[in-house]
């Protein structure tokens, strides 16, 4: 017997008969059950993250995949024929077919961290037309990530704020010890994100890490085929089989591991380029942080 | 015993590595230096302290050093090695590369030009795999060259760890027995202990990477101490002397030495049971697939049914403890790429499938309410049933009307004061986040304690590691 899904079920609707911010609505919807923040849930908009408690909905890690899941359920798509694009086939790219079921492959989800990310990658997959009205106010998964950083320093210098109030002597002074560091952690933080600029490089060397990382693997990729050829010319058909495997396994890797560009490409990019929506994000993080960094250095 | 023939080959190969030494070197040296752009940081000190000790010893001499690239062996001939001493026929080391990694790699020139290079640099095939007579007879004449070489006042190069480190760290306590071995069959040898490794090296790979920046620790101690009788008892000392190196390098770095991360599941939480039913083991496959690789599945299957629902949660636990592990180590996975992740629950690891790097795993909780998982990428030892690990770690039930980030953040801080005789209360620490990876600041300090923490419905837990 096939497994039943314990859910309710839900009319799936053509992406191509709604509206982005119907589609937004959907999506908040449908992850209500697994929010453990309600109050952030129940005013969740395009930028409100699934991850995290202090601004997301607090989605646990474990119920990740549901979240693509349940958008996957709630929609129909004309993207549904199969098209092999790597040789043996394990690859594939949804074209235009016959309306039916969505389906978000391996990876295409990597930063849909917000509602309106999960609509703009819907967009960017052809499931949905673009509209840029709609896209013109949603945050960045960069900017998510620079946003939800932001909110979490500004929380930790309020708790060691809040600390060092019921603290006297040598504690005390090793307490404000660690307060002066996470001040100086936040002015550094809030001077890095007043410049986009200056952001923007920094992402770019840990997208500089991950390529070094993909060039290593492209360089075992090569060894391993030199290896190969260099065994074609014996007769020792288990060694050849045994490189073989092991190409393919490195080609795999390979695969994976250009999918992991691609998230911190995509990053370094989006870093750069700040729309009128993610700079008054940042305008707000920084007010926040410069208030506490101002109450922090009265201490 | 080797053979007259074997004798005869083994000769012309020293005459002629020898002879070529000083072309061989600066081969070699310019290759690292202009085509790759490779630098040792301060390398006239590392090699002072090599020569000092080296200088004076007349004897064999066994290299013996950490391994995390297929290039090291050619990186540390030139940063211990001067210019001056290439002359010098005995400190020039006979190394024992597997056969098959260079061999037959390459087509008519890359091939004949790399088996050319591997003979001047005075290689002596080693076959690893392989147990019939053929394969056994190979890796015994392999030895008795090594000792041979040795018992002449020659130095042979040997990386203890027997391959690439593929969680990038030397466990100091997993000595392998080769090198011990070799040191009892030759007597009055000392050991030239070598760490060294780039500055962003984080996980073993080909090669380093272009500009990378070396440095190297080096220390000469004897290869066989009063009293050492078997080979496992002069491995496990010497071992000892190159975490020591590695403590030193960590010390010098940028790169974080402790990588720790936990993971808890609650298992009776309901969106937990939503799509693998705790009695059959039924799951939906679309589900399954977005978090297990085709190995896992194939292993979840095998289970029986009544356990499945307990053995996916261990596996995804697994995942999350390494994924944290991993990203305090520099090693990334996107939010969600779990199929990146593979556990083997046998042998208690997970590889990160892009870049191969293992992480050790262990279950401190399983007990049909939750399932808590440790993971150690470097900096100590996850422990087994019969050794103790180096993480310490608490799962707790989070206490009603309480936030569980914020219970298991308290609870850290608690039980790291708990831990440390030299730690007043936990209102001497404070929690920040540094690159989305949680620290621990003491003094003003950012400390390099692999702190981890996590919740899951009823329970949080949280993790550290000081070693």
């Amino acid at each position: 017997m096939a497994f039943k899904r314990k859910e309710t079920v839900i009319e799936a609707t053509d992406l191509a008969t709604i509206t982005a911010e119907e589609a937004e609505k959907r999506i908040i919807a449908g992850v209500r059950k697994y929010a453990t923040q309600e109050a952030n849930w129940s005013r969740a908009d395009a930028n409100t993250p699934f991850l995290g408690h202090i601004i997301g909905m607090g989605i646990e890690s474990s119920n990740l995949a549901d979240i693509t899941m349940s958008i996957e359920r709630q929609f129909l798509t004309r993207r549904t024929r199969r098209v092999p694009v790597s040789p043996d086939g394990s690859e594939v790219r949804l074209d235009e077919g016959e309306l039916g079921k969505l389906r978000i492959l391996d990876g295409q989800d990597a930063l849909a961290a917000t509602p309106g990310l999960a609509v703009k990658m819907l967009m960017d997959l052809g499931h949905m037309a673009p509209d840029p009205a709609y896209l013109g106010k949603v945050v960045s998964f960069a900017y998510i990530s620079v946003i939800g950083e932001g909110w979490k320093l500004n929380e930790a210098l309020r708790k060691a704020m809040g600390r060092l109030e019921k603290l006297s002597g040598p504690e005390r002074e090793e307490a404000l010890a660690n307060l002066r560091a996470l001040t100086a952690q936040a002015k550094s933080y809030e001077a890095l994100i007043a410049d986009a600029a200056a952001l923007a490089g920094q992402r770019r060397k840990s997208y500089e890490e991950e390529k070094a990382a993909h060039e290593a693997l492209e360089s075992e990729l090569s060894m391993a085929t030199a290896k190969l050829a260099g065994a074609a010319g014996g007769n020792d058909s288990a060694r050849i089989a045994s490189l073989r495997s092991e190409e393919a396994e490195i080609r795999t890797r390979l695969k994976m591991s250009a999918a992991k560009l691609r998230v911190s490409a995509e990053i370094a990019s989006q870093a750069g380029n700040r729309s009128a929506a993610e700079a008054a994000k940042v305008a707000e993080i920084r007010g926040l942080l410069q208030e506490t960094v101002r109450l922090a250095e009265s201490c | 015993m080797l053979t007259e023939t074997e004798l005869r080959r083994l000769r012309r190969q020293e005459f002629w590595s020898h002879l070529l030494a000083y072309p061989t070197y600066a081969f070699i040296v310019l290759l690292a230096r202009l085509k790759f752009r490779y630098r040792f940081q301060d390398l006239r000190r590392s090699r002072e302290e090599v020569w000092s000790k080296l200088e004076t010893h007349d004897g064999p001499v066994l290299w013996a050093a950490n391994h995390l690239t297929m290039i090291d062996s050619f990186l540390l001939f030139w940063a211990v090695v001067p210019w001056r001493r290439v002359a010098g026929s005995r400190w020039l080391p006979w190394s024992t590369p597997e056969f098959r990694n260079y061999h037959r790699t390459g087509g008519w020139l890359k091939g004949p030009a790399l088996r050319t290079l591997m003979y001047l640099c005075r290689a002596i095939p080693f076959l690893r795999e392989g147990d019939d007579a053929v394969a056994t007879r190979w890796r015994d004449a392999a030895f008795q060259k090594c000792v041979r070489i040795l018992r002449e006042g020659g130095s042979v190069f040997v990386y203890p760890e027997a391959g690439r480190s593929r969680s990038g760290w030397l466990d100091p306590n997993r000595p392998k027995d080769f090198l011990g071995r070799l040191a009892l069959a030759a007597p009055g040898a000392k050991f030239l202990c070598l760490y060294f490794r780039g500055e962003h090296q984080a996980f073993a790979t080909v090669a380093p990477r272009r500009r990378e920046v070396f440095r190297l620790y080096a220390d000469v101690v004897e290869a066989v101490e009063p009293g050492e009788t078997t080979p496992r008892s002069v491995s496990e000392r010497l071992f000892q002397v190159l975490g020591r190196l590695q403590e030193r390098w960590f010390a010098g770095s940028a790169l974080p030495k402790n990588c720790g991360g936990n993971d808890v599941v609650d298992l009776a939480s309901p969106l937990h049971r939503e799509r693998i039913d705790p009695e059959t083991g039924e799951a939906d496959p679309e589900w399954l697939e977005r978090h297990l690789t085709e190995k896992e599945r194939a292993y979840l299957e095998g289970q029986p049914p009544a356990l499945r629902y307990a053995v996916f949660w261990k596996l995804f636990a697994a995942k999350e403890a390494a994924h944290k592990a991993l990203a305090q180590g520099g090693v990334s996975t996107p939010i969600g790429a779990f199929p990146m992740l593979e556990v083997d629950l046998f042998r208690r690891k997970v590889v990160h499938r892009p870049t191969c790097t293992e992480v050790q795993v262990a279950f401190t909780d399983d007990d049909g309410e939750k399932v808590h998982c440790v993971a150690v990428l470097r900096g100590g030892s996850v422990g087994d049933e019969g050794t103790p690990g180096d993480v310490i770690w608490r799962v707790e039930k989070v206490p009603d009307g309480e936030a569980p980030g914020e219970f298991a953040r308290g609870m850290l801080l608690d039980l790291i004061a708990e831990s440390a005789d030299d730690i007043p209360s936990p209102a001497v620490l404070a929690l920040t986040e540094v690159d989305g990876i949680p620290r621990v600041l003491r003094g003003g300090r950012v400390r390099d304690w692999g702190v981890s923490l996590s919740h899951s419905g009823r329970f949080a837990a949280c993790s550290f590691m000081i070693s």
